[in-house]
């Protein structure tokens, strides 16, 4: 997100509401300010294809928006017509009659000479796991499996912290390199990856899902990703070839014990 | 003697006073802080012995030695508390040191007071540094870069970080640090991943005071206008990021390439520089792979597909074996070090000719969706073509690849060439993209099968051979666009035209 710009917007479009424009003006000053943000306010920048899509919407929206009240439809096809017929705006028309042409040109030149851009698939950030796996030759049913040493943190805190040094051990030989030391999805081999590693101090991440769900995607990696996930862009292994059921439970502990974070509560099953 | 030791006595006691180790609460807090995010690498007594500094390269920093890589202070000495603070901050680009941008300088500090206390000599008579004066550079001109280039040869930089500065010196083999660790001269090639960092500041620091514990010495250039000369020189090998690229297009061209005289054909394209990493993800894993990105340049004639392949490498292994499916070698204590590994680099395609849907896995295929491998053995004169339904099952057959390869300066330039349509392989219809990504072997560390560096897919773009020109579209878009405001305009005035004047 670019905050200057986006600011910046609104302060225009706030200082707008004092310069008594019409509905026509107020229409194309939205359409103009939403523009802005979407094209210089998002970082990374958004595709094209999703940028007309965003637009496409927003003029529906503003057309919805003038034609549900009588006056406000009024006033934008009265300034409308006024603009095609009224002297006193004849070089502005003439202008825009000229202007239009060589815009629309260019654009068809631009269009046909720019480097075409890779296709972009869409994916599913957080897609929805299966209801039980099979992992080295054991049924998991991942509705009702929890972390069997999360409970150790009250009744044994030693055994507990026992478990969480053994997962950093795992973590720090397998996942550090694309993970990276503070978990923030930055490690030494991240930039080689689109999508980037996932950063686990992110809210949005290992804190809004159960265990379970981080052991289903930490055993079965990208190659068992649904399809709509697009699985070989993750470049996340299948870890239950090289670690045990223990292990990968002992390196989600470690996991939230280190980002500080706490897994999703598990809803009650009636 | 004894007025030696003295007088040591006596410069401890003085120089005691100005030696600042913390608080005990803020050595107490950096332990804590330590023990959490920097003794897996350091380990628990600061000797840099934990288990991770067997897959790390550089090693982790050994702080019991009093040796610091990045300092303002004389080589030798210890380093300044801020140049402890500044290596937490910044961390070492492209090794296992991270910046820790997350820490406050309340932490930062208190880890810094801990890593003193890992050796003694901080708190005695060495402990009391003044930096170095570090001047402003002045600005950079066309006369101090070739200057530079004298001051490079006069003080033998070419030994050990090469003629064209790719780090391939006739000595860069045989580096090793002061716990005998191979260690590498730097490229200067690619400056984004200088460790001490990238600036002209940083590099008139990293040879005023040299990298302790490295092989790379303090320089005293002489005249002082010769120091920013040598590191105007250095910058100029370089541009200022890596600038990893995603997409390769392959631009047309009328005729089949000679891949063994193909220099001009390629001159005038701009390469893209993909970033390779250590593939760390099956069996054989590469923890600090020797190759960290490949140029590609791409051109593609009515009947053949051609690729050119640059990346450095510090010494050219010819000799010995190399294949995508052989076994990685062991990396054991008595791993046996007679046994040589080629150099080696394969472009990979998916073999399924609907590019775009359903890729093989990134690394040579899976079961279902396999990938063509055009294998490039350096100790060989002809590729090879394999076709991998994942790493366990790469089958070489008959597909016909033309390879040149040839080394120079550190840099390795491997071209291949492939008819466009080959039944059940990759097709490279123009107009298309087609997933393409890449591995390399540096046999030099050892690498072989699956310890090699490794890139996701990218794109390959194959260029449409005849461009429909722009003009005669833009002048009927752009008529089509003034009638139709002529017709709105007439339309709208007629009917509204005497209303409004009335």
């Amino acid at each position: 997100m670019n905050f200057i710009v986006i600011v910046s917007v609104a302060v225009v479009l706030f200082a707008l509401r004092f310069a008594k424009l019409n509905a026509l003006g107020w229409a194309v000053a939205w359409w103009v300010g939403v523009y802005i943000c979407f094209r210089y306010g998002v970082v990374p920048p958004v595709p094209a294809s999703i940028m007309s899509m965003y637009m496409f919407i927003v003029t529906l929206v503003l057309v919805a928006y003038v034609s549900a009240a009588h006056d406000r439809m009024k006033e934008v096809t009265d300034s409308l017509i006024a603009f095609f017929v009224n002297p006193k705006y004849k070089i502005a028309l003439g202008l825009s009659l000229l202007l239009l042409p060589v815009l629309v040109a260019f654009q068809v030149y631009t269009g046909m000479t720019s480097q075409p851009q890779p296709p972009i698939s869409g994916r599913t950030v957080h897609p929805p796991p299966p209801g039980n796996i099979s992992f080295q030759g054991k049924q998991i049913d991942l509705l009702t499996v929890h972390n069997p040493y999360r409970d150790l943190a009250d009744s044994d805190p030693q055994a507990f912290s026992a478990h969480v040094n053994a997962g950093r051990s795992i973590y720090y030989q397998n996942c550090v390199y694309c993970h990276g030391d503070n978990m923030e999805g930055d490690g030494m081999f991240a930039h080689g990856f689109d999508p980037i590693p996932a950063n686990f101090q992110d809210p949005t991440t290992i804190a809004m899902l159960q265990e379970s769900y981080l052991f289903w995607r930490i055993a079965k990696g990208a190659p068992g990703l649904p399809s709509e996930s697009t699985p070989w862009f993750s470049a996340m292994p299948a870890w239950e070839t090289f670690l045990s059921e223990e292990e990968i439970w002992d390196v989600i502990l470690f996991l939230y014990d280190y980002t500080g974070q706490l897994p999703r509560a598990s809803e009650e099953v009636h | 003697m004894l007025t030696l030791l003295l007088l040591a006595a006596g410069t401890a006691s003085v120089s005691a006073q100005n030696i600042d180790l913390g608080s005990d609460a803020q050595r107490d807090a950096g332990k804590q802080m330590y023990e959490l995010k920097c003794a897996h690498c350091h380990g628990a007594d600061g000797a840099g012995d934990a288990a991770m500094s067997e897959l790390l390269r550089p090693a982790p920093r050994n702080f019991t030695s009093s040796t610091f890589k990045f300092r303002t202070t004389g080589s030798g000495e210890l380093p300044s508390d801020d140049d402890i603070k500044d290596s937490i901050r910044k961390g070492m680009p492209y090794t296992g040191m991270p910046p820790w941008p997350s820490l406050s300088e309340d932490e930062v500090t208190n880890l810094m007071y801990y890593i003193k206390t890992f050796s003694d000599d901080f708190a005695g008579v060495f402990g009391e540094v003044t930096p170095l004066e570090m001047p402003d550079p002045p600005s950079m001109s066309e006369e101090s870069i070739i200057r530079g280039r004298e001051v490079y040869i006069e003080n033998s930089c070419a030994d050990c970080h090469g003629e064209k500065g790719r780090g391939d010196g006739p000595s860069a083999p045989t580096l090793e640090d002061t716990w005998n660790y191979p260690i590498r001269a730097a490229d200067l090639t690619k400056r984004w991943a200088f460790r001490g960092g990238s600036s002209r500041s940083d590099i008139f620091r990293t040879f005023t005071t040299g990298l302790d514990g490295s092989p790379m010495p303090s320089f005293d250039i002489q005249p002082p206008e010769d120091q920013w000369n040598l590191v105007d020189y250095v910058y100029s090998l370089s541009r200022d990021e890596a600038d990893y690229g995603t997409m390769v297009v392959a631009t047309t061209i009328a005729e089949p390439i000679d891949v063994n005289n193909a220099a001009s054909v390629f001159d005038g394209i701009d390469p893209v520089l993909f970033a390779v990493v250590g593939q760390v993800i099956e069996p054989g894993r590469a923890f600090f792979p020797g190759v960290n990105g490949v140029e590609v340049r791409s051109v593609v004639s009515p009947s053949t597909i051609s690729i050119m392949l640059q990346w450095n490498d510090m010494s050219a292994e010819t000799t010995g074996i190399a294949g995508p499916g052989l076994g990685a070698p062991d990396r054991t204590a008595d791993e046996d070090t007679s046994i040589t590994y080629a150099d080696a680099i394969a472009v990979q395609f998916p073999s399924g000719v609907s590019a775009g849907t359903g890729k093989p896995y990134f690394l040579f295929g899976d079961r279902k969706a396999s990938a063509d491998l055009w294998f490039a053995d350096l100790s060989a004169t002809q590729a090879t073509h394999y076709t991998g339904k994942g790493s366990g099952d790469i089958q070489l057959d008959e597909t016909r690849i033309e390879m040149s390869s040839s080394y120079s300066d550190g840099q390795w330039t491997v071209i291949m060439q492939r008819d466009r349509e080959i039944s059940g392989h990759a097709a490279f219809t123009e107009g298309t993209f087609v997933p393409i990504s890449f591995s390399v072997w540096d046999g030099f560390n050892r690498e072989r099968g699956n310890r090699r560096g490794i890139t996701m897919w990218y794109s390959l773009y194959i260029d449409v051979a005849v461009k429909e020109s722009p003009v005669v579209p833009m002048i009927s878009y752009g008529f089509a666009t003034l009638l139709l405001g002529l017709i709105t305009t007439f339309l709208v005035r007629r009917k509204f035209g005497d209303k409004e004047s009335a």
